[in-house]
């Protein structure tokens, strides 16, 4: 539809009015704006975050908040965030992360939305705002449910991983700004794994079926392609551009086993 | 909503200009300013021929809803040479061959740009991973890599000189 | 890091060089529109921007093969902004073909499609607008209503019996060449090669489309001059091909039009056709304004013409020595729903077989098919390219299956100045050993003595 306005708001509050109002959020614009200039949008107005205050950074006591409008160069920026730095280069272009957002990473369709994968596996939670009020929720739920009419994530929240507890790993066509074929993000903690997959199911998810195959157990290359032939059961993986959903299935013992091990073959 | 008025600052100078809801930067740059050197490639962030400088920092013009960034400031190719003078990119681009059809070259440079402003001496893998979002179909990337390299040795260079 | 320059080699054919000073290959050289790209002032045709300046869109057929039973455009025209819609009847002479200019025949593709789509994405109504949104918009809200056909996608289903006729203009599903079912090589005898060879190879070889990709999408801005002219602003690569096919679908003198071009950004082989600037003609006509039509990256993707997809037999009759003593070639090139440049495409893989190769039997049927696929049509060496990668292949499997060097049995076979080749031509300025010597020694790969003393312009090893 033709775009009939674009609100940028200046608070928070403001956004959850001219959300609650029907606009489609907008964090960069990486997302929206493509189907804003094909003609495909399904909304005629939109609302910018970029001046709503959202964008801050903050680490301190071992938690990590960053603003849903903060950038992913931001992000990849922070001294705070540096165990984030690696995967964050895998996202997209410089140019792009200079535009795209945390916030907006939780909405984008597979096989993009590394972030999200990362931040489903550090347990995230997401501080949300609407016109009921504020309300918190684990990032799992707003990846798997989405949020209500008028809401928007304000910010998200986790717990900084202990050092050498963090495994990323994103298999890629090319070695710089691609989507997922397939990716993992993995806290490890006193022999219990957190590990979530991207590039697999429409939405980022956990390899509960792994995670439960390798708690207690060494990681070697045995445990971790078993571990990454169960979590087959864990995955809906689909047909793109970037691989099969055949492919991807096959492939992801290999890189499961490459998150922990990256120097096994 | 009405068309509004915006303010940028572009290339150091204050212009003015009346947009349509859901115009992007790159379609005010073009048609209402006349900066025609960022170009459309594909409209959806995924070439960086219309890659501008937004507050110092490279952006897809054509991503970006011009009401969102008003009062900031823009710099376009047209703002890189001072007077008639090439700056070091821009002559290291046709030194080494980094141009063949042209169209890419906008984004490349202002790319180029940026990452220069930040890092003087960058090496050869930042530079790839600079212009990773930024597609060219004639070269092969390699001239263009040898030509920003080249273009950071010459900026030491002068700053030594200076 | 550094340009790796490879050495000119002034030793080979230093007699024909005349001891002129050739030394550009290796060097850089300055562009002469380079100043013009790195300050962003080279005038590519969508900056140009005349006043009053209206929008071209398309709407676009959504099926591979059906019949067009109803058009309405009440609700586009409806949507504010939305100035014209076009229709096939607004074109005075909407049925063509682009290599009519060289005298090929028949005209077989529509400007807009009239009671029948042959791919997806065929255009089917033009929009034009005050705003390229206002376009977009009108666009998508065209309707058309289609009786469903069977499409057919494969080369060699569309040539069997029963299969969906794709093209009414052809006739069939194939071009024919001068009464024939397809291009064809007679010379020697291969059915008598196959009989006394040592080993008969067959393998098939297929390639999928390739899309050009230029970062600068097809287009043009057309703008009515005071005379009653047309100046149309383009990034085809070829003007005067465009500047004629469009005065004939537009039925004016050619000294109507006038094609400001030469400035393409990225071409590749997919800015030959005219697509975009006899409609963008009719449209600027009909509202008496400039008009711009762009594809957008989709559009781009979709129906701009790509390499063609192909299909290749290759079987071949090799002696124990590696000589390859015949070659029989059937050869498929998916043209898709339309001719444009494909029917030449398929003369020029014929043209191409049996590769570099002095063979003196050969035998080959290059087909130039029709689909429910996008036409496809020129694209940097096309018919050359693919029927190159299935012969190299080819030769590489042959090598291996003989346990051969594969470069040895490659200069086995190469052509040599005065072989005669399987189109009654007599070979001159042949290279080829000359090449395979200089890229073995580059690349470190041994030769035994009598593979480098083999010459072009002799017979000497053989």
């Amino acid at each position: 539809m033709v775009i009939q306005a674009v609100h940028v708001p200046e608070s928070v509050d403001a956004v959850v009015t001219c959300s609650a109002r029907g606009g489609l959020l907008m964090g960069g614009g990486t997302v929206v704006m493509p189907l804003v200039n094909s003609g495909s949008a399904a909304v005629t107005e939109l609302v910018s975050l970029r001046r709503a205050g959202m964008d801050g950074i903050e680490v301190s006591d071992g938690v990590a908040t960053i603003g849903a409008a903060a950038t992913l160069a931001a992000v990849g920026e922070h001294p705070g965030l540096a165990f984030l730095r690696p995967a964050l280069r895998t996202i997209a272009s410089p140019t792009i992360r200079n535009q795209a957002t945390v916030g907006g990473n939780l909405f984008v369709p597979q096989p993009y939305g590394d972030l999200a994968v990362c931040l489903l596996a550090l347990e995230a939670t997401c501080e949300l705002a609407g016109p009921a009020g504020r309300r918190e929720a684990p990032v799992a739920d707003v990846l798997t449910t989405g949020i209500a009419p008028g809401e928007v994530v304000v910010a998200v929240r986790f717990a900084l991983p202990e050092p050498g507890t963090w495994h990323y790993h994103k298999a890629m066509r090319r070695r710089l700004n691609s989507a997922a074929i397939v990716t993992v993000a993995s806290v490890t903690s006193a022999g219990d794994y957190r590990i979530a997959l991207g590039g697999l199911a429409p939405r980022p998810v956990r390899a509960v079926s792994a995670e439960r195959l390798l708690r207690g157990r060494p990681l070697t290359p045995e445990s971790l392609t078993e571990a990454g032939e169960a979590a087959r059961a864990d995955i809906d993986p689909f047909d793109d551009a970037y691989a099969s959903a055949w492919y991807r299935a096959r492939v992801l013992p290999v890189h499961l086993r490459r998150a922990f091990l990256p120097e096994s073959p | 909503m009405p068309s509004q008025i915006v303010s940028l600052d572009v290339n150091g100078e204050r212009r003015e200009f009346i947009a349509a809801p859901g115009a992007t930067l790159l379609a005010c740059l073009r048609e209402s300013l006349g900066l025609t050197a960022a170009k459309r490639g594909c409209a959806q962030g995924a070439c960086g021929t219309c890659t501008v400088l937004v507050d110092g920092r490279p952006e897809a013009a054509c991503l970006v809803a011009v009401e969102t960034v008003a009062g900031s400031a823009i710099r376009t190719l047209e703002g890189v040479a001072t007077g008639g003078d090439l700056d070091e990119v821009q002559s290291a681009f046709i030194d080494c061959f980094a141009t063949q059809c042209g169209f890419c070259t906008p984004g490349m440079i202002m790319v180029a740009e940026a990452l220069l402003d930040r890092d003087p001496d960058p090496s050869e893998a930042d530079v790839i991973e600079a212009i990773s979002g930024n597609v060219c179909r004639c070269t092969g990337y390699r001239p263009i890599v040898i030509a920003i390299l080249e273009a950071a040795r010459r900026r030491r260079e002068r700053a030594v000189t200076r | 890091m550094t340009y790796r320059l490879a050495p000119i080699d002034t030793g080979a054919f230093a007699a024909e060089r005349d001891g002129g000073d050739l030394t550009v290959i290796g060097s850089v050289v300055r562009r002469s529109d380079a100043r013009g790209h790195v300050t962003g002032r080279t005038e590519f045709f969508e900056d140009v921007a005349p006043p009053r300046l209206a929008h071209l869109k398309m709407h676009r057929s959504a099926r591979h093969h059906a019949r067009i039973r109803d058009v309405d455009a009440t609700e586009a025209l409806a949507v504010p902004g939305v100035l014209r819609v076009l229709t096939h009847a607004d074109v005075p002479n909407n049925l063509y073909t682009v290599l009519k200019l060289i005298g090929v025949q028949p005209d077989d593709e529509p400007v807009l499609a009239v009671d029948k789509v042959r791919y997806l994405g065929e255009p089917i109504c033009a929009v034009v607008a005050e705003t390229e949104a206002a376009a977009l918009e009108g666009a998508a809200r065209v309707k058309v209503a289609y009786d469903d056909l069977p499409p057919v996608f494969d080369v060699e289903e569309a040539l069997r019996e029963g299969a969906p006729l794709v093209n009414e203009y052809q006739g069939q599903n194939h071009f024919v060449y001068e009464g024939h079912h397809c291009r064809r090589i007679r010379f020697g005898d291969v059915r008598e090669a196959f009989a006394r060879a040592d080993h008969v190879f067959e393998w098939r070889y297929q390639s999928a489309p390739i899309e050009q990709a230029p970062v600068e999408t097809t287009g043009c801005v057309v703008v009515p001059q005071a005379d009653g002219r047309l100046r149309i602003h383009s990034d085809t690569q070829a003007c005067f091909f465009t500047l004629d096919n469009t005065a004939l679908i537009l039925g004016t003198p050619f000294n109507k039009l006038r094609i400001v071009g030469g400035t393409v950004g990225g071409g590749f082989g997919g800015k030959v056709d005219v697509v975009v600037e006899p409609i963008a003609c009719v449209a600027a006509m009909a509202v008496d304004r400039p008009v711009k039509f762009v594809y957008d990256r989709a559009e781009e993707m979709q129906v701009s013409s790509p390499r063609a997809a192909e299909r290749i037999y290759i079987k071949d009759a090799v002696m124990g020595d590696g000589r390859i003593t015949g070659r029989q070639v059937t050869l498929y090139v998916d043209a898709g729903a339309y001719a444009r440049h494909t029917p030449y495409g398929t003369t020029k893989a014929a043209a191409h077989l049996p590769g570099p190769y002095s063979i003196p039997n050969v035998w080959a049927d290059c087909h130039c098919v029709f689909t429910n696929r996008t036409p496809s049509s020129a694209m940097r060496g096309f018919g050359v390219t693919i029927a190159d990668f299935a012969l190299e292949s080819q030769m590489d499997r042959i090598a291996r299956a003989l346990g051969m060097d594969p470069l040895q049995l490659r200069l086995l076979n190469a052509y040599r100045d005065g072989d005669l080749k399987a189109h009654r031509k007599v070979a001159k300025g042949t290279a080829l050993v000359e090449v395979i010597q200089k890229a073995a020694e580059l690349a470190g790969h041994e030769l035994p003595e009598t593979y480098r003393r083999m010459s072009s312009t002799s017979r000497e090893g053989l």
